[in-house]
C-alpha cells in the first residue's frame, strides 16, 4: 500500500497539534520558577502569569463561540480565529477534524493503530450510517439550550471534553502512580534503587508536580475518556461519526464547501480500499453520493486508490440530483430542538439559580453571577488545572445539574491564595473575570464567609487553646479575630484561651482556615457561599 | 531508610554518576559518599555547635543608622564584628538557611525575611567556602508561589543558592525528645545539613505574642503542625532544643507590628533598621522582644526557654556590642 505525501501531511499535522496540546496542557500551571526581582517588588508586583497561550484551542474553537454568543446574547471578543475557522470551513470542509483536532487524532491512532475490524467487516462499518444523525441532535440541543441560558456545550465539545479528561483523570492518576512508585523506591534499603528515587525530582516533579493531586468525580471522567476512546472498537472514529458536536457544526458548515471530492467511475474497480480507509463514512466510492458534511478530510481515499479515481477539487456545489430523499434532518432538529428548550428549564429546577443559592457552590474568584457563568462556562478544567493550591474541583451535586462539571472550591482540599488571580487568566470565555490581584483584594472580591462550629473548635468546646484560622487569615486586619476568655475544660476547671470570631465585613472565603484547622474531617471553621460578591442577594450583611 | 534531601541540580549529578557506576560495574562509587541521618537518632553535627551557647554566649545588635544605609554592609559589618564568618562555617560545608519565606507577600510588607538580608548572609556562606547553601522552609502558603514573591526565589537565583521544595516526602519521622512532642515529621534537609543560619522576621503573632527565632522552627517541621497550636509555648521550646543554629540572624529591618503574622498592609509595618546576631537563641529573641516594647519574660516561650536552659533570657550588657552601618 503507498502513503503519499499529502497523508504525510496530514498526520505531521496532527501530531503537531496533539503535542501542542499536551504542551499546553502541562503548561496550564503555576510556573516553578518565575521569581519577581524583590528589588522591584517594593512598588508593584506584576501578577503571575502563564506565558504559553493556554486558551489556544478555545480560541480557534467555533462551538464555544457560538454558544457563548448564544448563550450570552453579546457580541464576545477573542474568538476570531474560530471565525477564520468556520469561514475555512465553508471553503474546505472538515479540515479541522481530519488535521487539527487533538481529540479526533486519538481516535484515528486508537481506531488504526491496532483495528478491530477488518475486511469486509470494516467495509461495512464504513458506510453511512443513521445514526450519525445524533451529533446534529446534540449540537440542537446545545445551540437551544445555550440561547435560553444554558450553555452545555462543554460537556461534548471536543476540546474540553479532551481536557478535562487529560489534565483532570488521566495524567493526575499517572502523576499519583509515578509519585508512589517513587516513594517506594526512596523508602527502600537497597542504596541505587535509593539513587534513582531522586529522578524522581527531574522526571516527575516537573510535569507531575511535588504534591499528590485530587480531583473530584476525576474517576468518572476517566472512565468516560476510557468509553469514548472503547467506542472506537466498535467502528472507526465512533466519536467522530456519532456524537462530536463541534462535527455537526463544521459538517453543517462544508455542506456546500467549494473542495468537492470528484470521482471518475470509469476507472473505479471497486475494490473498496477507500471505504475501508474512510475517516468518516463519507460515502467516497464512486457510485455513491459523496457526504460532504461527514467527510473528515482524512485524504485517505483519494491517496489510498490504486486506479486515481479520486480527486480533491475545488468546485462549486452540483445541485442535488434524483428523487426526493426523506429527509431526516428536519426531525432531528425538530426533537433536538424541544429537548434543547426543556433542559435550561429542568436543569435550574433545583432552584440554585433564582430561589437559593447553594452554601456549597463556591465559585472561583472574579466569576460571575450564576447564571451568567452558567452562560460561559465550558467545564473545561482550565481552572481546575491551573489552581496551585488544587482547591477548584468539578462541581458533583453542588451546583445542580445545570452546574455539573462546573468549577467549585473545596475548601478541604485546598483553598484560594489571597493574591493569586491564575483561575481567571486562563477561563477561555471570560466565565471567571481576568484581574489584577490588586483589584482582588483592594475591591476586595469575596468568594464567600466563613463561620466557626462552635461545638467542634477546640477553645469554645473547651479542648484546648489554637488561633490557627486567626494565623492564616490573609486580610488586614484579619477577619478573625481573638478575644481572651475562660471556657470550662473536660476537667471543669476554668482555663484561659482565645476565642475566635469571625468578622463578617473582612472575611472574604478564601477558605484557607478551613483548609489549615485542625479539627480533621469537618473542619470547625467552614466556609459557604455567603457574601460573595458576584450575587447581591446571596449576602448576609446589610 | 535514605533521608538524604536532594535538589534538582544535585540529583542529575547524582544520575549521572550513578549511571557510571553502572556502567564500570563497580558498587564503589556509591558508597561512602554523603552524610544520611537516620530517623529516630537526633543531635544532628550543628547541634554541637551551639551547646556552647548558654556559656559563651553574645549578641550583636546592628542598627542602620544613616539615611540609606545599605542592608548588605550592615550584615558583613556585624559578621565581621562576629570574627567573620570563617569562624562558623568550614570550607566544604552545607549550609542550611532557615528564613521566614512561609507567606506568599511581597518583601516590604515585613511578613516574610527580607531578602536583601537573606542575599548577604548567603554570599557570606559562599565567601567562607560552603560547598553549598540551601534555602530551607516549610510553607504555610503554596511554596512555589512563596518563593516568587518574597524574593526568595530571586536570591536563590542570583547567589547560587538551592531552593529545597517542601514536599512531603522531605519530611521525616524523627524523635525530638521534647517534653510536650517526641515522634514528628521533620523536615529532613535541615538536620542534615553541616550549619545552620535561623534568618527569621520579627513579627507580632496571635498566640505565641511575638514570631521570632525560636517560633521559625515550626516551619521546620511537617506533619499537623497546626495542632502544635494547642501548646504552643512548650512546642516552640520543644522543636528550640532539637533544632539547634550555629547562628540566628533576626531581621528586624522592616517588623510587622499589628496584624501578625500574615500582615499584607502597609500601615501594619515598623521600619526599624535593625538586625540581631547571636549564637544564643534565647538572647536573640529576648533582645527583639524589646524592639516591640515588650519584657522578654512575658513571652511565654521565651520564658520557658531561659527556665530549661536553652540560653539567657538577660545576656550581660558586656557580651552585648552595638555595630551602627
Amino acid at each position: 500500500m503507498k502513503v503519499s505525501r499529502l497523508i504525510w501531511v496530514r498526520r505531521i499535522s496532527q501530531a503537531f497539534f496533539l503535542c501542542l496540546f499536551v504542551y499546553l496542557l502541562f503548561s496550564t500551571r503555576l510556573p516553578q520558577d518565575v521569581y519577581l526581582d524583590y528589588s522591584l517588588t517594593f512598588a508593584d508586583a506584576p501578577d503571575v502569569r502563564l506565558a504559553p497561550p493556554v486558551k489556544f484551542f478555545w480560541q480557534i474553537n467555533p462551538l464555544a463561540w457560538i454558544t457563548t454568543v448564544l448563550a450570552t446574547h453579546q457580541w464576545v471578543a477573542g474568538f476570531a480565529w474560530a471565525i477564520g475557522l468556520l469561514a475555512l470551513t465553508l471553503l474546505l470542509g472538515r479540515f479541522f477534524c481530519g488535521f487539527i483536532c487533538p481529540l479526533g487524532t486519538l481516535h484515528h491512532m486508537a481506531s488504526s493503530t491496532k483495528p478491530a475490524l477488518k475486511g469486509s467487516a470494516l467495509a461495512e462499518a464504513n458506510r453511512q450510517k443513521p445514526d450519525r444523525m445524533i451529533k446534529y441532535f446534540l449540537l440542537t440541543i446545545i445551540c437551544v439550550a445555550a440561547f435560553l441560558g444554558l450553555n452545555l456545550s462543554g460537556l461534548l465539545d471536543p476540546i474540553s471534553l479532551l481536557f478535562r479528561s487529560l489534565a483532570l483523570a488521566v495524567f493526575p492518576a499517572l502523576g499519583n502512580a509515578l509519585n508512589g512508585f517513587f516513594e517506594l523506591l526512596a523508602r527502600s534499603d537497597i542504596k541505587i534503587l535509593n539513587l534513582l528515587s531522586y529522578s524522581s525530582e527531574v522526571l516527575v516533579a516537573p510535569l507531575f508536580g511535588y504534591e499528590t493531586v485530587a480531583f473530584q468525580t476525576g474517576w468518572f471522567i476517566g472512565i468516560l475518556f476510557l468509553l469514548i476512546l472503547f467506542l472506537n472498537r466498535i467502528r472507526p472514529r465512533f466519536w467522530c461519526r456519532v456524537l462530536c458536536p463541534l462535527g455537526a457544526l463544521l459538517g453543517i458548515c462544508s455542506k456546500y464547501s467549494l473542495l468537492r471530492l470528484e470521482k471518475i467511475d470509469d476507472k473505479c474497480t471497486h475494490c473498496g480500499a477507500c471505504t475501508r480507509n474512510c475517516q468518516g463514512a463519507a460515502s467516497c466510492e464512486p457510485g455513491m453520493t459523496w457526504q460532504s458534511p461527514e467527510c473528515l478530510l482524512c485524504l485517505n481515499c483519494k491517496e489510498l486508490c490504486p486506479e486515481d479515481a479520486l480527486a480533491f477539487k475545488l468546485n462549486r456545489p452540483l445541485p442535488v440530483r434524483g428523487p426526493a430523499r426523506f429527509d431526516s434532518g428536519r426531525r432531528v432538529v425538530l426533537t433536538g430542538l424541544m429537548a434543547g428548550v426543556s433542559l435550561p428549564f429542568l436543569g435550574k429546577l433545583d432552584g440554585i439559580t433564582h430561589r437559593s443559592p447553594s452554601p456549597q457552590l463556591i465559585r472561583p474568584p472574579g466569576s460571575l453571577p450564576e447564571n451568567e457563568f452558567l452562560d460561559r462556562c465550558q467545564r473545561c478544567g482550565l481552572c481546575m488545572k491551573v489552581c496551585p493550591t488544587n482547591a477548584i474541583h468539578p462541581a458533583f451535586t453542588e451546583a445542580g445539574m445545570a452546574g455539573f462539571w462546573t468549577p467549585n472550591l473545596i475548601m478541604t482540599l485546598g483553598y484560594c491564595e489571597y493574591t493569586c488571580t491564575l483561575c481567571g487568566s486562563v477561563c477561555p470565555t471570560g466565565a471567571i473575570a481576568d484581574m489584577t490581584s490588586e483589584v482582588k483584594t483592594k475591591t476586595p472580591i469575596r468568594i464567600g464567609s466563613a463561620y466557626i462550629d462552635r461545638g467542634r473548635c477546640l477553645p469554645w468546646a473547651g479542648n484546648g487553646s489554637c488561633i490557627m484560622c486567626e494565623e492564616v487569615c490573609p486580610t488586614s486586619p484579619k477577619a478573625i479575630y481573638l478575644k481572651d476568655d475562660f471556657v470550662i475544660n473536660p476537667e471543669k476547671e476554668m482555663v484561659a484561651v482565645k476565642l475566635p470570631y469571625i468578622n463578617l465585613k473582612q472575611c472574604v472565603g478564601c477558605g484557607i482556615c478551613e483548609t489549615k484547622c485542625p479539627v480533621r474531617g469537618k473542619p470547625a471553621i467552614r466556609v459557604i457561599s455567603a457574601g460573595e460578591t458576584r450575587d447581591p442577594d446571596n449576602q448576609i450583611l446589610l | 531508610m535514605n533521608n538524604t534531601p536532594i535538589t534538582r541540580r544535585e540529583s542529575i549529578k547524582k544520575i549521572v554518576q550513578l549511571s557510571a557506576g553502572i556502567a564500570v560495574a563497580s558498587g564503589l562509587p556509591l558508597s561512602a559518599r554523603g552524610k544520611t541521618v537516620f530517623a529516630g537518632e537526633t543531635a544532628p553535627t550543628a547541634a554541637r555547635d551551639a551547646e556552647a551557647a548558654v556559656n559563651g554566649a553574645w549578641l550583636i545588635d546592628g542598627l542602620g543608622s544613616e539615611p540609606d544605609f545599605s542592608i548588605r554592609d550592615l550584615t558583613r559589618r556585624m559578621f565581621t564584628q562576629a570574627g567573620g564568618m570563617e569562624k562558623f562555617i568550614s570550607k566544604g560545608d552545607i549550609v542550611v538557611i532557615k528564613p521566614n519565606i512561609s507567606w506568599a507577600q511581597l518583601p516590604h510588607l515585613a511578613v516574610t525575611t527580607n531578602p536583601e538580608v537573606m542575599m548577604a548572609v548567603i554570599e557570606l556562606c559562599q565567601e567562607a567556602g560552603a560547598k553549598s547553601v540551601r534555602i530551607v522552609d516549610h510553607t504555610i502558603h503554596d511554596a512555589r508561589r512563596c518563593f516568587a514573591a518574597t524574593g526568595a526565589g530571586h536570591v536563590a537565583e542570583q547567589t547560587g543558592a538551592d531552593l529545597v521544595h517542601p514536599r512531603q516526602s522531605l519530611m521525616k519521622d524523627m524523635n525530638l525528645k521534647g517534653r510536650r512532642i517526641d515522634a514528628w515529621p521533620v523536615f529532613v534537609p535541615i538536620v542534615e545539613a553541616d550549619k545552620i543560619i535561623n534568618l527569621p522576621i520579627a513579627k507580632v503573632h496571635g498566640l505565641s505574642g511575638l514570631t521570632l527565632g525560636m517560633k521559625n522552627w515550626i516551619g521546620a517541621v511537617g506533619g499537623r503542625r497546626n495542632a502544635l497550636h494547642q501548646d504552643i509555648h512548650q512546642s516552640i521550646v520543644d522543636l528550640a532544643r532539637f533544632f539547634r543554629p550555629t547562628l540566628t540572624l533576626i531581621d528586624a529591618v522592616r517588623v510587622l507590628a499589628a496584624n501578625g503574622p500574615s500582615g499584607g498592609r502597609e500601615e501594619d509595618v515598623r521600619i526599624l533598621n535593625r538586625l540581631i546576631l547571636s549564637n544564643d537563641p534565647v538572647a536573640a529573641d529576648a533582645r527583639a522582644a524589646l524592639l516591640f516594647d515588650k519584657k522578654p519574660e512575658d513571652i511565654v516561650h521565651i520564658r520557658l526557654a531561659h527556665q530549661q536552659g536553652l540560653g539567657n533570657i538577660d545576656l550581660d550588657a558586656d557580651r552585648q556590642v552595638q555595630v551602627t552601618a
